[in-house]
């Protein structure tokens, strides 16, 4: 026998609440509470209401399994310049039953195992009389396999398209076209850079076209598989660009897997060398030296070092790989790659103009190239005097072999900034099925003048003809270029047992129109290099080799070495005289 | 304690108080608990052992001691109200020293055999605390600012250190389950809308205070979108579990979203959103319309009461109940943030339970007492 006693008498034991006034608010009071309340239930029902039913904002009611999105299933191919297929997606049907409509299971079971022979009967039986709705009987069906089933005639019985992602190319564009995972979304490569575009369903059914020639690759790869065997080396990288679009030929990282099956890839052999990984790349950094101070003008051709004794810097010596021991000119410290008289040019030179060129050629900064694997790279910080010398030749400094590409193309090319890039006719459209020629992109910014870059021009095909690179000559195609000799650091300094050798080469020299860098991680001396690994020895040779058989396919016209020669030495000797030299 | 001397109803026995003991609603609760341990079993595909056992053998402790804090007489709540506050306070100084870290936040302290939360505890203490000062105050009183300074001294300091573990959730729930006491004792509404504007004018400063999971929960909650896969992600699967739910749920154990455990915490503080998917929009309404009946029943019980003390009690342990409910199912149909609120008697957890069950005990202690006077002024300091 409850009395409810909303207000009507609030507190009778207490003098103090005797005033009718605060029984009244008392009680409206208890009224705004409870109305709050049972307002506050009310609310929480309306939005159940509203989430359950009425769904709200667009979300979906049942989140779909990945493969289910539209984008994923349908995802653009992949081609190379010349519109070979480098991934595509293939559908493949596969077969599910629906046991609630099927009539006879165990006649249905017998005909599919005459079809499908390695389905168990035993195990489709199991299947097809439970009472689901619902059951896979078998993924991924051959088109034969597919219409034998459709003939049984069996009712409920039916197939569902599921998609794979294939590379046709395996381990030759792994480290560019990437690869993706199970549900079809992009895990590296273009396929992950591009995963948008190439899924987005408004464009499904465009390819994306890439810079790179998938013959050119399979020069490149096969050339430095075959120097990574020869040489024992860990591994390579390479490049070969179109050095006036900055467009990637090719671009190959050794070791590489076959992206068909990436999950059985290794860490090492995912990882992209020529984009991701950043080197210290020794004495081709000499051709940056060079082109700077002939630039600002510190030093003509005919301009000379003192590069007889060794020179200290701080607690080291810089020593030259092959010294002279007396005065050097400026071609011969190039063609003999001196690093003396290299760092002593970069102290002319000084650090801020050092450090402001290589910047401009892009060299301080990550890669542009269309591609998730990209890495920044080391430069000293603080910029020392010490370090504007050691970076003079090539040390303190690391970069990935892509950027290298780019700024020594930036160098020959008429000397405006080109920017690497995977994706044709990315500064100029291309038509499809264009071959591939010097296509004359929109010049950059300018980073050397006309001049310099022609000298630029006979300096490294001097390398070539007089100096360190006389092993990357290739008959007819006049190469110009640079070796790279680095000692990789170890915990203890430099490893003089552990070198990064490359050579990095442009042709025909007179007009330059494709380079190819050959990098080699670790290789060994052999007894036909009478032990030597370095640039010249190792990495020279093979680029000799891709440019011999790349120069056909992409039209370039051999000339009569003397022709070259004398063009060559006409163009530069009405500006300098001093060439007789060599 | 010469109890005689105070009440008109002098002393009941034991037997009395049984008999006197509010037992439809202790129905009420044993069926929600149940509802609960059948939710978890789904959560577990059928699985009694371990988490049901628990959850059961813990529910059935914390029966037994709310029966036990029913009977007691409600005077011996009166004179220890301090005491418990002081207690729980010191034990969540004792967290902020020395509490072991479970899922980032700090709030459990070890004691002995069990470990408690005693954030969850302080709930409790400090609506007897407040009901216990407010009982001692006349309306003069209530009228002086001076005097509201000890009882928001009582919410602010645990506030602060519940804020400090970092738990937003119970700090909450204390600073509304002290300021409805407030309210229900008499304080002019006026200094609620000072209070609020104070709160306002200091939020830029909160947010600075705020752990960055905070802010993004926030952020989060005002836009789930833009991080569907991170801070969202609690929210929108829990949405979309209560979409694939619809008005008759996909069936018991048969919830997609939650059984393919795309569903976050969905033994806890997602507990309802397991029992809308499953038991459809209808499941979910009858659940609410349990609460109701629970809360209403506690509402009215208290009303009752003849003592200051007990009412103002009774109706802030229902407040207290009202708010855990609100705050959880809001938080899974995404009305406000998630905060991390269990949903009373469903959500899996010891503490939360017996802070229930203590407060629900209370309230039948209300009841139990409806009868007992308690003179106002002798006993508003100890």
């Amino acid at each position: 026998m409850r009395r409810i006693l909303i207000g009507t008498s609030a507190l009778p034991d207490s003098p103090d609440d005797s005033k009718s006034s605060y029984k009244g608010s008392s009680r409206s009071r208890l009224f705004t509470v409870l109305g709050l309340f049972i307002l506050c239930f009310a609310v929480l029902s309306a939005r159940l209401i509203d989430v359950s039913l009425l769904r709200d904002g667009g979300e979906p009611s049942i989140t779909r399994a990945g493969s289910d999105r539209p984008g994923a299933t349908g995802r653009a191919d992949i081609l190379d310049r010349n519109g070979v297929l480098l991934a595509t997606t293939l559908r493949t049907p596969s077969l599910y039953a629906n046991p609630r409509v099927l009539l006879d299971p165990e006649e249905a079971a017998k005909k599919l195992t005459t079809v499908l022979p390695d389905l168990s009967y035993n195990v489709l039986i199991q299947k097809l009389i439970s009472k689901r709705s619902f059951a896979w009987l078998k993924r991924g069906l051959t088109p034969l396999q597919q219409h034998q089933v459709n003939s049984l005639g069996i009712p409920g019985l039916g197939f569902l398209d599921e998609y794979r992602r294939i590379y046709p190319q395996a381990d030759l564009t792994s480290h560019i076209v990437g690869f993706c995972g199970i549900d079809n979304v992009g895990l590296s490569g273009i396929e992950s850079r591009y995963n948008a575009e190439l899924t987005a369903p408004d464009r499904l059914g465009q390819a994306i076209s890439l810079s790179l020639d998938i013959r050119v690759q399979n020069v490149l790869h096969n050339e430095l598989s075959e120097a990574v065997k020869t040489f024992q080396a860990v591994g390579a990288a390479g490049v070969v660009m179109d050095v006036e679009s900055g467009e990637i030929l090719a671009m190959v990282s050794l070791p590489d897997f076959d992206p068909n099956r990436f999950s059985e890839a290794n860490a090492e052999s995912r990882f992209n060398r020529a984009s991701l990984g950043i080197y210290e790349m020794g004495s081709t950094f000499k051709a940056f030296t060079v082109a700077a101070a002939l630039d600002t003008g510190i030093i003509n051709l005919k301009s000379r070092y003192d590069a007889t004794n060794p020179l200290r810097v701080a607690r080291y010596w810089i020593r030259d790989d092959h010294a002279k021991n007396r005065w050097l000119s400026v071609p011969e410290i190039f063609i003999y790659s001196s690093n003396i008289g290299a760092a002593k040019m970069a102290l002319d030179l000084g650090g801020d103009r050092q450090k402001a060129f290589l910047d401009k050629l892009g060299l301080l900064s990550p890669s542009t190239v269309e591609l998730p694997e990209v890495a920044k790279p080391m430069w000293p910080q603080p910029w020392r005097e010490d370090s504007t010398m050691t970076v003079g030749f090539g040390h303190g400094i690391a970069v990935s072999p892509i950027k290298i590409a780019a700024a020594i193309a930036s160098l020959v090319n008429g000397g405006y900034r080109i920017d690497e890039t995977l994706i044709r006719g990315k500064s100029v459209s291309a038509k499809p099925g264009d071959r591939v020629k010097s296509v004359s992109a929109k010049p950059g910014d300018r980073v050397v003048s006309a001049h310099t870059s022609k000298m630029m021009r006979a300096l490294l095909r001097l390398v070539v003809t007089d100096g360190t690179g006389s092993q990357a000559e290739a008959v007819g195609y006049s190469v110009g270029g640079k070796t790279g000799t680095a000692e990789k650091p170890g915990k203890r300094g430099y490893r003089r047992d552990a070198l990064i050798s490359s050579f990095v080469g442009v042709f025909p020299s007179v007009a330059p129109r494709f380079l190819v860098l050959a990098v080699l991680d670790e290789p060994k001396g052999t007894k036909a290099t009478h032990g030597f690994a370095g640039g010249g020895w190792t990495a020279a040779p093979t680029v000799s080799r891709v440019i011999s058989k790349i120069g056909p396919m992409l039209d370039v016209m051999p000339i009569r070495e003397k022709d070259a020669e004398s063009h060559m030495i006409l163009e530069i000797s009405s500006e300098e005289e001093n060439l007789e030299a060599f | 304690m010469e109890t005689a001397t105070w009440g008109n109803q002098g002393k009941l026995t034991i037997r009395q108080k049984l008999w006197a003991l509010d037992w439809p609603l202790v129905t009420l609760i044993c069926v929600t608990a149940v509802i609960g341990i059948i939710i978890l079993l789904s959560s577990t595909n059928g699985q009694w052992e371990g988490l049901i056992l628990r959850q059961s053998i813990r529910f059935g402790i914390a029966l037994v001691a709310m029966i036990i804090i029913a009977l007691v007489d409600i005077r011996f709540w009166m004179r220890y109200a301090y005491t418990l506050y002081g207690a729980a306070f010191v034990m969540l100084v004792a967290v902020e020293l020395m509490g072991s870290v479970g899922m980032g936040a700090q709030r459990w302290v070890d004691v002995g055999i069990i470990r408690l939360q005693p954030s969850e505890l302080m709930k409790v203490a400090l609506v007897l605390a407040l009901s216990r000062y407010f009982h001692g105050c006349t309306l003069d009183d209530i009228t002086r600012l001076r005097r509201l300074i000890i009882p928001t001294g009582m919410i602010v300091c645990p506030v602060a250190l519940v804020l400090r573990q970092p738990d937003l959730g119970t700090a909450i729930l204390l600073v509304f389950g002290g300021g409805a006491i407030f309210l229900l004792a008499g304080v002019k509404l006026w200094k609620f809308a000072a209070f609020v504007a104070v709160i306002v004018g200091s939020l830029p400063f909160a947010w600075r205070l705020l752990h960055d999971y905070q802010r993004e929960r926030i952020l989060t909650f005002l836009d789930p979108h833009r991080d569907p896969l991170g801070a969202g992600y609690h929210i929108l699967q829990s949405k979309i579990a209560l979409g694939s739910g619809g008005v008759f749920g996909r069936g018991y154990m048969k919830g997609t979203q939650t059984h393919l455990n795309f569903l976050p915490e969905k033994q806890t503080d997602f507990a309802f959103t397991m029992l809308a998917e499953e038991f459809g929009l209808i499941g979910g309404l009858a659940l609410l319309v349990l609460y109701t009946i629970i809360l209403i029943y506690c509402i009215f019980m208290s009303l009752q009461a003849r003592s200051h003390f007990a009412r103002l009690l009774g109706l802030g342990v229902a407040n207290t109940y009202f708010l855990y409910v609100f705050i959880n199912i809001a938080m899974v149909t995404g009305l406000i943030p998630v905060v991390g609120v269990p949903l009373p008697l469903i959500s899996y957890g010891g503490t939360a339970m017996i802070t229930l069950l203590a407060g629900f005990g209370l309230v039948m202690c209300v009841s139990i007492h409806r009868e007992t006077t308690i003179p106002r002024s002798q006993l508003w300091q100890p």
